[in-house]
């Protein structure tokens, strides 16, 4: 297997404030192999922003490691951290709040490259112009504007060629399309699959529209108080979640897709969500598993003790002590309570996985980590 | 660019002032209000310091007692005469000069030392910031026309030493909007997107910070520049700023106050210019705020 | 089919901006009847807020409103402020985005709600402040009396819309619009807050405006859907049918364009170049011409009008495709 471009090993970022402390990001690991796009996905208080800017140490993280072509970034400091961090780029939601005001777009676009000192002047303005070409912008037109003449596409795209400047390994997109319309933000994402494709980059692609994450990420991982829930490809995620709330996620999205209108026939024009209550504080987060308050099959075991990430499928992990065993609506949830059920996907041919529930602890492999142990 | 339409729309409650005057969004209406007190502002001062290089005025001191109290439009005294017999308007152009001079001179100080200062503690925050917040503190306790009183009895009434005194109100005043200005900055997104981008701390504050603060420090250095006037003005008038004979607005109201009665226009005309002067530069000041978007 | 609750008949706002006319909403006509639910979509700058402020009468003084709009007969365009604020909150209500923007931070929740009763109800102050609680309970918010005496920032954004909601529903109006009323939220506290709107539309046999860029949210929740470009509808049909046999070449092109759970990942998104019309200076003939496949010179020259072409199903256009939306 190749080396991952990025490793997240156990990564905690919290929060000092008058009401207390914050456990935005409470021990995440993930990997980001060269040239696949990772998705994470969560809702607003999962901590997917912070998670973000904490892997580019802005700030620090609290606790554990980032590692990035083999160097951790937590224990630099300086200029060794700019040199380390000089392949690690990452675009904002809001294109207007990401440039400043004052500056040229040639200016916004040039910066990463006259504090890396690369090349001379006219070297510089060149590769501006490539640039601003590269991602569908007119040099001799926009060049000179402010980010105030551009549209909001316009100014994501110029914030997206700063970005590729120091021709980067990696890009974090943090909202990176949300707030762009329908149209525009097709156009930017197609802009990413392109340079891509045409640059080898790797993604980390975060976001809250789960089509909109599984639409461009290879692998998906949902986050949610801090803490993944569950990671897997794709497809995998999508088409047989393991965890309720993933499931909950699903559901709740509407979706102009024929299933969903034909609902419109019955009296209730939507399935009931499978989701109550109130995302908890991140100030006191619930013990054990932090979804529990809000999961129709909690039990006791998980207030008491935080489920570990267990590989069910191929590649698909889960953190949770009653794993959905089968794509289904509320009657198929099933009796949790049982080890048994959490096993059952282990022994499911087509995923070619573990064959059962022994099988499925032992099977973890020793160079993975398991992520969200106790602590 | 056509606008963008949410911009235009309001809530309920807005809705429910008045129209928008057609003049706000006139833009021949926006320039008058800039230029005309812009204009004043400039043509005054070229007066205060062109004029009488350019046509011969009397002196402003060493006046003859034959001349003492003559009335505005006398031959050859336009303004009249002050009761030591000097020609007020030569006055009026000489005391401008020392308005103009202290105002410059604090006004910029204050933008200088006081804006890196406050820049550098909004910036870095933590030890830097506590050590300048707490000088700038200390500064801004000390009353203006105290330290005046202090500065003019020990070393005696100049202007030099209204400067000093001025100055020390002026830099932590700005400073403090300088701080504030940056700590509001450094929340924005940009500024975390030009670190990433690799740029250091001082370009940073030189290219990302400060074009950001000038407009609020500007206008409010404008403002600044009024107030830092009349303070020159109050100080000359109690005798501990721009000593006598020469000429200043606020001593020439203050020696006026004596004739108030018999010839009121000695306290009416060096008061109508501060006024004017401090005006348009609240004027210009509110232009400018407009125009740069500043709150 | 009953008689409308509200009538819109050829409804245009202009603002005056720079000496250049923006027409932000081109002549719009549409009704809702009672018990409907009605969804308004398109992208910022169709026009769709802009026209549903209009009805409401909370559109600056500078904006020039011409047309109809008729409630229950009374006609709503060209009211003055007060004879307005009779019918806001009585027959028209409306719940706006954000929440945080719209409830004074400064007030205790209970009496922002009683504030709402009073101001159309002659009741005392305890009444106001028991039909506040009743409401809070009617939104299916926990504790409401405890909430009553809690300040917004205390409260989650579902909750505040929650809250949006209880004070728009304080005199039992006629009509709810809801503009842009999750757009803010997450997708699961948007879901809850849309059944809430549904149940409470059965309950209280509400009609319902749902103004949204989320074509999801009308395709699941509105009987029938609107489609606003360039301040005109391109294109109106039920929920149902609309998606499943879209005509209007915008309305595909924003089908297409929104990525879906069933789409392979990588898989580029269809799209369509260019931007929306500058308002000031719109082209002769279809707005959306310059930007679409189909367009043809009689696209360009002259302007398709909106036309009930199939039952029920309305567009504007010369050239429409035969949609057949799948994925």
């Amino acid at each position: 297997m190749t080396e991952p471009l990025l490793e997240v090993r156990n990564l905690v970022q919290e929060f000092h404030t008058n009401a207390g402390v914050v456990q935005a990001v409470s021990g995440v690991s993930f990997d980001v192999r060269p040239g696949e796009t990772l998705g994470i996905v969560g809702e607003t208080g999962s901590g997917k922003s912070t998670l973000a800017r904490s892997v580019l140490q802005a700030p620090r993280p609290t606790s554990g490691e980032v590692i990035f072509r083999g160097t951790d970034l937590t224990t630099l400091r300086g200029t060794r951290l700019l040199q380390a961090r000089r392949h690690l780029q990452m675009v904002f939601q809001d294109p207007f709040g990401s440039l400043d005001p004052k500056w040229t777009v040639r200016d916004l676009v040039e910066e990463p490259l006259i504090a890396y000192k690369t090349g001379r002047k006219n070297e510089r303005r060149q590769r501006v112009d490539d640039l601003l070409e590269l991602v569908g912008l007119d040099p001799a037109s926009h060049g000179r504007r402010r980010p105030r003449e551009l549209s909001g596409g316009q100014a994501q795209r110029v914030a997206i060629a700063r970005a590729i400047a120091l021709n980067p390994a990696l890009i974090v997109c943090d909202e990176a399309v949300s707030s762009l319309d329908v149209l525009i933000q097709a156009q930017v994402l197609n802009l990413f699959e392109r340079l891509r494709a045409e640059l080898g980059l790797s993604y980390l692609f975060i976001a809250h529209d789960l089509a909109l994450v599984k639409q461009v990420s290879d692998r998906v991982a949902v986050m949610y108080l801090g803490r993944l829930c569950e990671a897997g490809p794709g497809e995998s995620v999508y088409r047989e979640p393991l965890h309720p709330y993933t499931r909950a996620l699903l559901d709740s999205v509407p979706s102009t897709d024929k299933h969903s209108t034909d609902k419109h026939s019955t009296a209730t024009k939507r399935a009931p969500t499978t989701i109550s209550g109130e995302p908890p504080s991140p100030v006191h987060p619930p013990s054990g598993c932090r979804f529990r308050t809000r999961c129709p099959r909690a039990q006791e075991v998980c207030a008491a003790e935080q489920p570990p990430m267990r590989e069910l499928a191929t590649g698909h992990t889960v953190a949770c002590h009653f794993p959905l065993v089968e794509p289904a609506g509320p009657a198929a949830a099933g009796g949790p309570g049982s080890r048994a059920a959490a096993g059952g996907p282990g022994s499911r041919a087509a995923a070619g996985g573990p064959g059962s529930r022994a099988a499925a602890r032992t099977t973890v492999r020793s160079d993975e980590k398991i992520e969200g142990t106790p602590r | 660019m056509a606008a963008s339409l949410p911009d235009l729309l309001v809530t309920a409650e807005t809705a429910r002032t008045r129209p928008p005057r057609a003049r706000a969004t006139a833009g021949w209406a926006r320039a008058l209000r800039l230029w005309v007190p812009a204009g004043f502002l400039i043509l005054l001062a070229a007066a205060c310091f062109l004029w009488p290089q350019i046509y011969p005025v009397p002196k402003p001191v060493g006046g003859s007692v034959l001349n003492a109290g003559l009335p505005p439009l006398s031959p050859g005294h336009i303004f009249g005469t002050d009761p030591v017999g000097n020609d007020v308007f030569s006055r009026i152009l000489y005391g401008g000069q020392v308005s103009f001079e202290v105002g410059f001179a604090v006004t910029a100080i204050g933008l200088l030392v006081g804006g890196l200062l406050g820049m550098t503690a909004g910036y870095w925050g933590g030890a830097a910031d506590a050590v300048i917040s707490r000088v700038l503190d200390v500064l801004i306790a000390f009353p203006a026309l105290v330290l005046a009183l202090a500065i003019a009895e020990g070393l005696g009434p100049s202007e030099i030493h209204v400067i000093w005194a001025l100055c020390v109100f002026s830099i932590p005043a700005t400073g403090r909007i300088a701080r504030s200005a940056t700590l509001a900055l450094r929340e924005q997104t940009f500024m975390l997107a030009a670190r990433l981008s690799g740029t250091r701390g001082p370009r940073i504050l030189l290219r990302h910070v400060l074009p950001n603060v000038v407009p609020q420090l500007m206008t409010f250095a404008l403002l600044g520049f009024g107030v830092v006037i009349i303070l020159e003005g109050a100080l000359s008038y109690l005798g501990l700023g721009i000593p006598l004979p020469e000429a200043s607005w606020g001593s020439m109201i203050a020696q006026g106050q004596q004739a108030l009665t018999a010839s009121p226009d000695l306290v009416l005309i060096p008061s109508a210019f501060l006024f004017a002067t401090v005006m348009s530069l609240n004027l210009v000041g509110d232009a400018l705020r407009e125009r740069w978007g500043v709150r | 089919m009953s008689e409308p609750l509200l009538e819109v008949q050829d409804l245009k706002v202009t603002f005056p901006e720079r000496g250049r006319q923006v027409r932000a909403v081109d002549g719009v006509s549409y009704c809702v009847y009672p018990g409907q639910t009605l969804a308004v979509v398109g992208e910022s700058g169709s026009g769709k807020t802009v026209s549903c402020r209009a009805v409401m009468g909370l559109l600056p003084l500078a904006a020039v409103v011409t047309g109809s709009a008729s409630f229950a007969g009374t006609q709503l365009i060209g009211l003055t402020d007060d004879q307005m604020r009779a019918h806001r909150g009585a027959d028209v209500a409306m719940v706006f985005q954000d929440p945080t923007r719209s409830l004074n931070p400064t007030m205790r929740i209970g009496s922002q709600i009683a504030e709402a009763v009073r101001a159309h109800q002659r009741v005392s102050k305890t009444q106001a402040r028991q039909r506040a609680v009743a409401l809070l309970r009617l939104v299916r918010m926990p504790l409401p009396e405890r909430r009553c005496s809690e300040y917004p920032h205390q409260l989650s954004g579902g909750m505040r819309q929650r809250v949006m909601i209880a004070i728009a529903l304080a005199c039992r109006p006629k009509l709810l619009i809801a503009d842009e009323a999750t757009t803010a939220l997450d997708v699961t506290t948007q879901a809850q807050i849309m059944e809430l709107l549904l149940e409470l539309q059965t309950e209280l046999g509400m009609a319902l405006m749902l103004i949204s860029h989320d074509l999801g949210l009308a395709a699941s929740y509105a009987d029938e859907v609107i489609v606003m470009y360039a301040g005109r509808i391109v294109e109106q049909a039920p929920a149902a049918r609309l998606f499943s046999r879209v005509r209007m070449p915008y309305t595909q092109a924003l089908l297409e364009a929104i990525p879906q759970l069933e789409r392979p990942a990588h898989s580029p998104l269809p799209v369509i170049g260019g931007r929306p019309p500058d308002l000031s200076a719109l082209p002769a003939g279809c707005s959306f011409a310059p930007r679409c496949r189909h367009a043809a010179e009689d696209c360009r020259a002259t302007e398709p009008p909106l036309a009930e072409h199939e039952p029920g199903h309305r567009w504007a256009c010369w050239h429409p495709v035969n949609g057949e939306h799948h994925d």
